[in-house]
């Protein structure tokens, strides 16, 4: 698994399951299970910001970035590369 | 005042117990959420002060220019929404409209309560009742089984958790109609975390969060429960005008004594009929009860908890509040009106 997921599995597990992580699987959706809520969303948000050293714009929190560890993985994947991009 | 029981063991610096999921205890007998939050309260301070300044950023940037109310409040008439209101009102002069779901168990005194302080404030309000054949249904459902994800009944009731998102999406599905660009709640300081406490929303999260809710409601329920949810054409017809969420008590001062104090003020009464948790709800007790029976912790410990640690309410005063019996009156009659 990719120190990436493993982080980002490790912040769900903690602030929201409450260090209970059995059934948290990559693609396992927060929204659909209960794992967070739209206000949840929003802390997750801040701890991707500070850990990745990234600002997400309010258009950008959509499911499609942020709804599961494997999404999270691809849009900070698509987000460092347009950074490097634009350097 | 409430006959508190000898409560399980606890966390000695918030009251989280150790039945609580996920919860460790030190040798200090401090809860791993504590010592999480050790290296991070020196930065709360810094944080309120800069949601307060991007609160007032937003409302500089949007008042006035609806069409007719800059803000709608999720009102249920309890201490802690009323104070937003006039929080709101007071302190930046939005033409709010304030929206509160009867959900056939609001407090008569916090009816009351309602026009005691939307009047003197000139702020409009409109009560959004549901017939009670689909709500008796609904409660007892919630009440009788954990129709909702694991994770979600961390933090509330299955009652609370089906009632809450029932408010929400009136209050977005009103905004969006009329064009009101701000939904304000007035949720606790323990209930809503500073980094969510302002919040753009967009379509396709809230698409999602309504698919997650709707779909945790058995078939027989479901096409009802579609009546307060929003239809498809306003993820489309509406996109542009996705509001803003706020949380005003996430990052002001909050201190409950003060509170009533305020609102007392303008009229406010503490109800004399609602539970330790509540200052509108008359099936609050009884659900708390359900959930205390099945998950063998406080619905709202979690967010006393979180109050504790901040420093906002005595840690005693929590525990009189989690850990004093439920009112068995309160009990009895949400029993009787839902023949459970």
């Amino acid at each position: 698994m990719s120190d990436v997921k493993e982080k980002i599995r490790r912040f769900i597990a903690e602030n929201f399951l409450f260090g209970d992580e059995e059934g948290l699987k990559d693609d396992t959706s927060f929204l659909e299970g209960g794992t967070i809520d739209s206000t949840g969303i929003l802390e997750l948000v801040s701890y991707l910001e500070e850990e990745f050293s990234i600002t997400i714009e309010d258009e950008e929190l959509i499911p499609e970035n942020l709804d599961s560890i494997n999404n999270i993985e691809k849009y900070l994947s698509r987000k460092k590369g347009d950074a490097g991009r634009m350097e | 005042m409430p006959e508190t029981h000898t409560p399980p063991q606890i966390c000695s610096r918030c009251i989280l117990p150790v039945t609580f999921p996920g919860i460790k205890l030190d040798e200090a007998g401090i809860c791993n959420h504590c010592r999480r939050e050790e290296s991070l309260s020196t930065k709360t301070a810094d944080k309120k002060e800069a949601y307060r300044v991007r609160l007032d950023d937003l409302i500089r940037g949007i008042k006035g220019k609806a069409p007719v109310y800059d803000a709608i409040m999720a009102y249920s008439g309890g201490k802690d929404s009323s104070y937003a209101l006039k929080l709101l009102k007071e302190r930046y002069g939005l033409r709010i409209i304030a929206l509160t779901f009867d959900n056939h168990f609001v407090s008569p005194a916090a009816m009351e309560n309602i026009k005691r302080i939307t009047d003197p404030l000139g702020i409009d309000h409109i009560c959004f009742r549901p017939p009670w054949p689909f709500i008796k249904e609904l409660f007892t459902l919630t009440a009788t089984q954990d129709i909702f994800p694991a994770p979600t009944l961390l933090r509330a009731s299955s009652v609370c958790t089906a009632c809450i998102g029932i408010v929400k999406s009136l209050v977005l599905k009103t905004a969006l109609e009329m064009s009101i660009p701000m939904v304000a709640f007035g949720w606790s300081p323990g209930q809503a975390p500073i980094q969510s406490a302002i919040m753009k929303t967009n379509a396709a999260l809230i698409r999602q969060t309504q698919s997650a809710f709707i779909n945790a409601f058995p078939a027989d329920i479901k096409g009802r429960m579609t009546h307060y949810l929003l239809p498809e054409d306003d993820y489309t017809q509406y996109n542009d005008r996705f509001p803003h969420n706020i949380h005003p008590l996430a990052f002001f001062p909050y201190n409950e004594d003060r509170i009533i104090d305020e609102l007392k003020g303008l009229g406010w009464h503490a109800p004399e009929d609602t539970d330790t948790n509540s200052s509108n709800c008359l099936l609050n007790a009884f659900a708390n009860q359900r959930h205390l029976e099945r998950h063998g912790f406080h619905p709202y410990v979690w967010e006393i908890a979180n109050m504790v640690r901040q420093g906002v309410m005595p840690r005693d005063q929590g525990i009189e509040k989690i850990y004093s019996e439920q009112n068995s009156h309160m009990v009895q009659y949400a029993k009787e009106r839902l023949e459970i």
